[in-house]
């Protein structure tokens, strides 16, 4: 049974492992995956303790749901102080590991110190080994799985592995399974390079007893019918995530020249349609792949069609690699898409990072605040296909001066690089934003501001708001689980009642991450996809657990509150640059040039930003300052935190 | 609709990977999520990229059970499948060894075999696989099919050559 | 004839029942329902003026492809200054 799977601590210094079981109070609090990472993550690690020192524990969990009957239970996360600005680390990836954890008898694995040599974790049906891993040691992130394969002798092992760029401590080292099932954000590659872990290998053939198996049967079957019968997600199946950019970079939502633009212009080969010709061309007609138990299927199959890397397999590129490959640096190559997305996936980096930065670093090449002196000759301009992948490589062997610096991050290379180069820094918390523009979007702004793990869409973004969703259908979204009547506005560029949506979809967000279950599977990009209520009747069937809708809502709110303790304890302040939950000047000051015709000449409006974070403070029972009162601590039982119940 | 002579079609190119059958093939019969007692495995060649649907043939004269030497396994015409009487086995595992496709499981748990038996005439696997890489059709359906998409195939490429001839003319 | 069904999933045979010839106008304060003309390979929207190539899925079946990059460009460069001058004469807030 699902609540019969265990935590395990690992102790890399020592070697000692202790197994434990999970209490049902604990679950009821925080149910599991993400939410119980925060819990665990807040009283394990030490106040101010280095991201990349052996005190800083990496968790690596699946959801309560794992490997259960929900659709798509393929999630696995991994939570860590981040390398990258020093806040809460998190990263979630799809694929088949986690659910190999579980039927290994495994929901959490904490691990902490730092072992002497390259190891890797060997998990087999409730046993974990720490094991030699000095032969994987510079390997990429397939020829690690492979050869964790070979080794131990078992084709159905799956492996978390970490590549080059996660042993040179990369500061956005991604964490990956399979070909490009990444867990990219806020560096937890790094962390795990820090710790001499290349790798947790899992194999698992115990029962996960399922409560009520011929209802959770059938009404697995009628959700997984609503999620494919979604437009969207069929659109999704067909084209990937490729196919946000379709419409995104076509209104002017996607940031070129690291901030300079708000869309790509005359980038027909990099089309969601031209990325699926050349799918097609070298995988055949059905070339779409899904994750664990997954029936949307996104993951396009491709082989590089020209170039160097030419009849290479890989999968993708998703929507993110589109924005770092071509719109932030302004390249419009598919050959540098297919080739930026599979180097990435080889040596284990975040590509939305990778983009992020080295658009960044153009733009300050472009001011004259970085030149060919720094970049030991590199021609690093905006457009410059060669110069894109190059420093890519560079960053994730730290080679030459400006590779090594960007390997550090954004606010660390931005101290080394001087001068105002900050100001050009798009970033929240250290944590540079997808590249998405969200100047003509002021919930979509408040969302990457506020998000916990820094700037990022999978936190809290209403990303239906761009879908001008009658009253009725906001409504019927928003008031539930719990009432809402305050306004609501379909117009995207409009402040009015966003600060609600973003509580909302927060609240949501975790509550899936919590299940370990896929965003594509809830109000997310569809409308009409399930939620709360859904959830209350999956949870029970599978696991016998019972929860009303709200009750699930107030677990949610509550690991929400636990990530903003910790942020709190490493020095989130509201208006800091740095570690606040604020955005950059450009966003209020340069107003956007491109797009549909509503969209251009827009900014957020400083003094209507502020009044959002206003508003979404006192929904989340903040003060002023972000700083949560008493009462609310009280509320959702977390007052006598750190508690150390686990 | 008489489920007689219908058989699971296979077609591997369609197959995404999700193991979505595995899962409700291991709940349908036993309850419990464990890939590890599906009677479908799909097997991967994953830096390829190639996800192949295995199962249980239900073969005409099936070596299992002419190999069985207590006469446990025997047809059942009716749904056209192969059947384990699990009163009569002796867990020899003969019929694992012999099988070609590696069809018949044997769990270490309950110290018995196991194969696909069709779910009773609604197999789930395809109930739940929503692209159709397992179909439950006539077995005389599944050549048709399979000639019909070859004879596409062919159409498409005769298509894609005059248009190209009219290109260049 | 029951046989044609075969081989169809819920999406496919759901795909099957939409109204055919239609795409949103990709401009979210529009998104007029546009139908472009059988086989033509861009559609003007008739609401907001942008443009849109498009791609034929199968025959009536038509996906917005990209914008026409020279018009949606220009109409864009226009409405920027046009606001521009509108914030000067009004002064910033
Ligand atoms: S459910 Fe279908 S697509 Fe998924 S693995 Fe099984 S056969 Fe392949
Ligand atoms: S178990 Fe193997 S040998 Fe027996 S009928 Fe099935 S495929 Fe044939
Ligand atoms: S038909 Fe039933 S028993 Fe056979 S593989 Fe499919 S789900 Fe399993
Ligand atoms: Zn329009």
């Amino acid at each position: 049974m699902a609540l019969n799977r265990k935590i395990a601590y690992i102790d890399l210094s020592t070697g000692k492992i202790e197994i434990k079981p999970i209490p049902l109070d604990m679950r009821r609090k925080f149910l599991g995956g993400r939410g119980l990472d925060a819990y665990l993550l807040y009283n394990h690690a030490p106040k101010g303790c280095d991201p990349l020192g052996p005190e800083n524990p990496v968790i690596v969990s699946g959801g309560i749901l794992t490997a259960t009957l929900a659709s798509a239970t393929a999630r696995t996360h991994v939570m860590a102080k981040s390398p990258l600005g020093g806040m809460l680390g998190s990263c979630n990836m799809g694929g088949f590991f986690a659910p190999e954890m579980a039927w290994a008898g495994f929901h959490h694995l904490v691990i902490k110190g730092k072992a002497e040599k390259p190891v890797y974790l060997w998990i087999k049906n409730g046993k974990i080994e720490i094991r030699d891993a000095r032969n994987l040691w510079g390997k990429t992130t397939t020829e690690t799985q492979w050869t964790v394969r070979e080794e131990l002798g078992d084709e159905d092992i799956k492996s978390l592995v970490i590549g080059p760029a996660g042993e040179n401590k990369v500061r956005f080292a991604n964490v990956m399974t399979g070909i490009k099932n990444s867990g990219g954000r806020t560096g937890m590659g790094a962390v795990m390079g820090s710790k001499n872990l290349k790798a947790i290998a899992a194999r698992g053939t115990m029962d996960i007893k399922i409560s009520y198996p011929k209802e959770a049967l059938e009404y697995n079957k009628r959700f997984i019918d609503q999620i494919t019968s979604a437009k969207v997600n069929q659109t999704q199946g067909t084209l990937g995530t490729p196919f946000i950019w379709g419409a995104t970079n076509s209104w002017g939502g996607v940031r070129c020249r690291n901030f300079q633009y708000n869309q790509q212009l005359y980038c027909d080969e990099i089309e969601p349609e031209a990325i699926d010709e050349a799918c097609a061309e070298t995988m055949g007609p059905y070339h779409m792949a899904g994750c664990f138990g997954c029936q949307v299927h996104c993951r396009a199959k491709y082989k590089i069609p020209t170039g160097p890397y030419k009849g290479v397999y890989d999968e993708g590129p998703e929507y993110t690699s589109q924005g770092a490959f071509c719109g932030e640096p302004d390249c419009t190559s598919l050959e540098t898409l297919l080739t930026g997305n599979h180097l990435v996936d080889q040596w284990g980096m975040d590509n939305l990072e990778t983009g992020s930065i080295i658009s960044w670093a153009m733009e300050l090449y472009e001011l004259g605040i970085l030149t060919s002196k720094e970049t030991d000759g590199l021609d690093l301009r905006f457009g410059n296909d060669e110069a894109l992948l190059e420093m890519t490589r560079r960053i994730a062997f730290r080679e030459g001066w400006l590779g090594n610096v960007l390997a550090e991050g954004g606010i660390i290379a931005s101290e080394k690089i001087g001068k105002n180069s900050f100001d050009y820094l798009i970033q929240v918390k250290g944590v540079s934003n997808l590249h998405s523009d969200e100047r003509a979007t002021p919930a979509l702004a408040l969302n990457i501001a506020t998000a916990s793990r820094g700037s990022d869409h999978l936190r809290s973004r209403p990303a239906i708001d761009l879908y001008h969703l009658p009253q009725e259908v906001m409504r019927k979204i928003y008031s539930n689980p719990v009432p809402y009547d305050g306004p609501l506005s379909s117009e995207h560029t409009e402040y009015i009642g966003k600060p609600w949506q973003v509580f909302w979809h927060e609240n949501c967000y975790m509550a899936v991450d919590c299940l370990g279950i896929c965003k594509y599977h809830t109000t997310f990009l569809g409308a009409t996809l399930p939620n709360f209520e859904d959830w209350s009747k999956v949870i029970y069937l599978n696991t016998g657990l019972e929860f009303t809708p709200r009750e699930i809502w107030d677990i949610a709110e509550r690991c929400n509150m636990m990530e903003r303790l910790f942020n709190l304890r490493e020095g989130l302040q509201r208006e800091d640059l740095k570690k606040g939950d604020m955005l950059n000047h450009r966003y209020f000051d340069e107003p956007t040039r491109r797009g549909a015709p509503d969209v251009v000449g827009r900014v957020i409006d400083r003094e209507k930003f502020k009044k959002m974070v206003d508003e979404l403070y006192e929904y989340k029972g903040l003060d002023k300052n972000g700083v949560p009162k008493p009462e609310t601590l009280k509320r959702l039982g977390v007052e006598k935190e750190p508690s150390r119940l686990l | 609709m008489e489920p007689m002579g219908k058989v699971l079609a296979i077609s591997p190119e369609k197959c995404t990977g999700c193991r979505l059958c595995e899962l409700v093939c291991s709940v349908f019969h036993d309850g419990v999520s464990n890939a590890a007692r599906s009677r479908i495995k799909i097997m991967k060649w994953e830096s390829e990229g190639l996800y192949i649907p295995m199962s249980c043939q239900q073969c005409q004269d099936a070596p299992c059970m002419i190999v069985c030497p207590v006469k446990a396994i025997s047809r059942d015409e009716k749904l056209s499948r192969v059947m384990v009487n699990h009163d009569i086995c002796i867990g020899c595992r003969s019929c694992v060894t012999v099988c070609p496709f590696g069809a018949m499981g044997f769990n270490v748990i309950d110290r018995k075999n196991f194969k696909c038996d069709l779910c009773d005439g609604d197999p789930q696997c395809v109930r739940f696989c929503e692209i159709k890489a397992v179909d439950y059709l006539d077995a005389d359906r599944v050549s048709i099919a399979k000639k019909k998409a070859a004879a596409e195939k062919i159409t498409a490429a005769q298509r894609q050559a005059i248009a190209l001839e009219s290109e260049s003319h | 004839m029951v046989t044609e069904k075969e081989g169809l999933s819920t999406a496919e045979s759901l795909r099957k029942t939409r109204t055919y010839g239609q795409v949103r106008c990709h401009n979210p304060s529009c998104m007029g329902r546009l139908q472009p003309e059988r086989g033509a390979k861009q559609v003007k929207c008739p609401a907001c003026g942008l443009e849109f190539r498009v791609a034929w899925v199968k025959d009536g079946f038509p996906r917005i492809r990209g914008p026409v990059w020279d018009v949606n460009k220009r109409i864009a460069e226009e409405a920027f200054e046009r606001k521009m001058k509108e914030e000067k004469r009004d002064g910033a807030k």
